[in-house]
């Protein structure tokens, strides 16, 4: 260890951070199992301290100039060096104060939740091994540490996602998240190879320096890129590694507000950020993540559109928004850093609270339908209804919650792109995302069936999602409120933001007053028509709750089979894999190595046949032999 | 003057290529013995001759042990071929297949 | 020309005239008298190459004991009973064919090899002058060759008195 990291109340602080809820996690797995209480409050101790110690970093940086980097020597192979350690600059350690918040407030809110769970304990070794990884992977200094701990997310959301996992579809779907996941990740470790074989090292200072410009070709800095990218897509849910996302769903809701809207899907973003000015070396690798980021997100909206379930629709969000971000992202420049990593803070608060706010309707009438949930009255929850209405509002990009600024930011960032469809497809995303949060909206608030057996309805339930009462309702109420809190300020801090990420500059130059005038009145008309349109259809007392893509049922069923992607894949691993490699492999085996094998047991029988025959009795033909070659040696001594 | 050296060598050959083909061909114990007398008698053909052509009593004395030598190997070949014929009832080669 | 000369001619047809009608009768005792006329016409021409001992000696053993031995075995067993695959083709024609390769490459190496052009003279080796010499150079290997004969007498004995245990051998 250096001194620097051993003697500096900045690397205590960082330590700390990082490693308290690893501390946590052995001592919940070895000790605590079976004192659910004590373990609660042990990883409840550990993030609290994380928590702490991220915003004293964050508050203690502000205003600083340039990156501190805190490492000691991990790996070294001639050339190659891999030192392991933080990197603290203001996009790091903002997004460690993302996630120690959302970890703290879901690991309150879970109190609640999944109290009388059986797999309590078990629950909160797991978040604070996603913690650990989560925060670690947020200050990693080089793309190796980085890598390694996006890895291990991986795994504590597989094991998050799969926790019930007496239900079938439960580990199904954690295989399948990990599955997909992992395929991205190998792009994402070749994509990795290139700068490592190029600088010689993997730094994220020294790849986002002009160093790579120069030392390696534009064809392998693109091919890297996009591999990279690859990584990206997978943990982000972006086309074409996009359906693993709503399947994750079946996880606690904690679960996939924390980790599959809040912070591990966004750690793609993230990824994006920290390397982009290494991405922005390659315009060709950009305008390609600037096209599926707009896919997905286009994609994802419509799904969103049809489905009941409301943990999916939500699911299918924040698909959408990530695509937001990549695409605010890929567009390039200060502005599009900015605009990317403010809506991935503003975003982690509304679909965190989104999630939460479900988790307690789901909880409390243990269902998923939100038809089902309408007819239960679940408005008669207060605290939930009006913080579900509040983000929904963020989400959709109405002032003055803080979707709309960071939103208005990315679509003023879009005029700047010379090609007009994006900023197209863009406002379109933004009408589908309003229409499709205030149907949710509207479906839960106006009821169509008349009141009815709705408290009684409360008792029923199975023992897993157990435990009601007031004491869990207000647990799980305390965080709601202060994320609506943070929904209905974060937008005010733009400025203050915009300054830590991109220093004072930049801050005050191109990026402000709009580009184009009719802009943000047109970005806000459309989420209202969405709304009003969400409105007619679902609110309004005499509406049929039939959107208008169900009246076409085949666009319909388009929407809701996600574009029959998931067919394409059982397609393309049918012939590709059974068909192909599997049979490839098949003959391989039967051919190849079992027919090598018979030949050698034919060949030694056959051989030692061939060879019985010339013991025969027929010395004649060992004579004609002898005669041959006596007639051959006579030609060749005399001719 | 007789002949010429070259045609007892030739008639010598001739002999001796009959009595491969007799060897070769046959599908007889017998008859393949009885080549291989014919390839020994042509050999000795050629050592008298060569005893003629270079006055030297060396060829001939080596006739005495072909002669021997056919001797032997007839009695003991004979007798082979006798046992060979108790013990599986043929004289033709191929029916000596036990190993197939 | 002389009468030598048309001598060795007439003999050398006949020698191979008789061997060759030997090598293709299906009766083996039509075999091997033919082949005794053959071994006649061979004692015939050492005769007339000068080795009137070898002559005698040709028509006694070869002649006399060999082809009678042949004949004996023939007679003993009653071959006639067994039909043999007569000349099959995968026999004769290579065997012709590599036969006839050999005849020609050793005839032409015969005609250009320089020396093989000398006539024989007329000479004889007395029977006494053969003895001496042969048993002056090369005692040892008649005294071989002797004991040869004694380990093939005492194999043929073997050979012809092992009945019974080769029938047990049969059986088990």
């Amino acid at each position: 260890m250096t001194t620097g990291l051993t003697h500096s109340a900045t690397a205590t602080a960082a330590l700390l951070a990082t490693l308290s809820p690893f501390v946590a996690f052995l001592v919940i797995l070895i000790v605590t199992r079976s004192r659910q209480q004590l373990s609660a409050t042990v990883s409840l101790g550990a993030v609290g301290l994380s928590f702490v110690c991220a915003v004293l970093l964050l508050a203690g940086y502000w205003g600083m100039e340039g990156a501190v980097r805190l490492t000691v020597p991990w790996l070294s192979a001639g050339a190659y060096a891999i030192p392991f350690g933080f990197l603290l600059d203001p996009l790091s350690l903002l997004m460690l104060v993302i996630v120690t918040t959302i970890s703290l407030l879901v690991q309150v809110y879970s109190l609640g939740y999944m109290a009388g769970d059986s797999g309590f304990s078990r629950y909160y070794a797991f978040m604070s091994l996603f913690v650990f990884s989560m925060t670690n992977l947020t200050l990693a200094p080089t793309l190796l540490q980085l890598y390694v701990f996006w890895e291990l997310v991986g795994l504590s959301s597989y094991l998050l996602i799969g926790f019930w996992y007496e239900k079938f579809s439960a580990t199904q779907a954690g295989k399948k998240a990990f599955v997909m996941t992992r395929a991205g990740d190998v792009a994402f470790f070749l994509g990795m190879l290139v700068p490592l074989l190029h600088l010689g090292n993997v730094g994220i200072v020294d790849m986002n320096s002009l160093h790579p410009a120069t030392s390696i070709s534009p064809g392998m800095l693109t091919l890297s890129a996009v591999l990279i990218f690859g990584g990206i897509v997978g943990k982000s849910a972006q086309f074409p590694l996009m359906t693993w996302l709503p399947d994750a769903m079946e996880g606690p809701t904690p679960v996939s507000a924390l980790l599959h809207s809040a912070t591990m899907v966004a750690a793609g973003v993230y990824l994006f950020a920290r390397l982009f000015p290494y991405f922005s070396l390659s315009p060709t690798a950009m305008t390609l993540f600037l096209f599926i980021g707009t896919l997905s997100m286009l994609l994802a909206s419509t799904m969103a559109m049809v489905d009941r379930d409301i943990k999916k629709v939500w699911a299918y969000s924040t698909i959408s928004q990530l695509g937001f971000m990549i695409m605010a992202l890929a567009s390039g420049g200060p502005g599009g850093y900015f605009s990317g990593v403010y809506h991935l803070t503003t975003h982690a608060g509304f679909k965190a609270l989104l999630f939460l706010c479900s988790g307690v309707f789901i909880h409390h009438f243990q269902t998923n339908d939100m038809f089902e949930l309408s007819e239960k009255q679940c408005r008669h929850l207060k605290v939930p209804t009006v913080a579900i209405v509040l983000a929904a509002a963020a989400l959709s990009g109405l002032p003055p919650l803080s979707g709309y600024f960071s939103k208005e930011a990315i679509l003023k960032q879009l005029t700047v792109l010379p090609n007009p469809i994006w900023l197209t497809a863009a406002l379109l995303g933004v009408f589908l995302t309003a229409y499709y949060s205030f149907r949710v909206v509207f479906v839960l608030c106006f009821p169509r069936k008349p009141e009815a057996d709705s408290e009684e309805q409360t008792v029923k339930g199975d023992t897993a999602h157990g435990g009601h009462g007031e004491a869990s309702y207000g647990l799980m109420v305390w965080p709601l409120v202060i994320l609506a809190g943070i929904t209905l300020l974060l937008g005010f801090g733009e400025h203050a933001l915009k300054v830590l990420l991109v220093g004072h500059q930049d801050a005050r130059g191109s990026l402000e007053g709009w580009a184009v005038d009719w802009l943000p009145v047109a970005a806000l008309g459309l989420a209202i028509s969405g709304a009003g349109v969400a409105w007619v259809e679902f609110g309004h007392k005499k509406a049929k709750q039939v959107g208008f893509v169900e009246e076409e049922p085949r666009l319909a069923a388009l929407f809701r089979e996600r574009w029959y992607l998931d067919h394409l894949y059982r397609i393309l691993v049918e012939r590709g894999i059974d068909k192909g490699i599997s049979t490839l492999f098949y003959r391989n085996d039967n051919l190849v190595i079992d027919g090598s094998i018979d030949g050698m047991g034919k060949g030694t029988v056959e051989g030692g046949r061939f060879v019985a025959r010339l013991h025969l009795g027929m010395i004649q033909h060992r004579l004609v032999v002898t005669l041959a070659v006596l007639a051959f040696l006579s030609l060749y001594f005399f001719f | 003057m007789i002949v010429p050296f070259s045609h007892v060598l030739v008639l010598a050959g001739m002999l001796f290529v009959l009595g491969i083909v007799c060897t070769v061909a046959r599908r007889n114990l017998i008859m393949i013995v009885l080549g291989v007398e014919i390839m020994l008698n042509a050999a000795s053909i050629a050592f008298v001759g060569a005893a003629s052509r270079w006055h030297n009593l060396e060829g001939q004395a080596f006739v005495l042990f072909v002669l021997a030598i056919a001797a032997t190997e007839v009695s003991v070949g004979l007798a082979i071929i006798v046992y060979a014929f108790r013990r599986t009832g043929s004289f033709d080669p191929s029916a000596y297949n036990r190993l197939k | 020309m002389t009468l030598y000369t048309l001598l060795f001619y007439l003999v050398a047809t006949v020698i191979v005239a008789s061997t060759a009608v030997a090598i293709t009768r299906r009766n083996l005792v039509h075999a091997v008298v033919y082949l005794i006329v053959s071994y006649f016409g061979t004692a015939l021409l050492f005769y007339l190459l000068g080795a009137p001992l070898l002559a005698a000696f040709e028509v006694i053993i070869y002649a006399g004991a060999i082809m009678v031995l042949f004949l004996f075995v023939v007679m003993m067993i009653r071959i006639e009973a067994h039909e043999e695959v007569f000349f099959p083709l995968s026999q004769w024609l290579p065997a012709v064919g590599f036969g006839a390769v050999y005849l020609i490459a050793g005839s032409v190496m015969v005609f250009k090899t320089p020396g093989t052009e000398v006539k024989l003279d007329l000479v004889l080796a007395l029977p006494r002058d053969y003895a001496v010499y042969v048993f002056k150079e090369h005692w040892l290997s008649i005294e071989i060759v002797s004991l040869l004969l004694l380990v093939a007498l005492v194999a043929a004995l073997h050979l012809g008195k092992g009945n019974d245990k080769g029938a047990m051998e049969e059986e088990s």
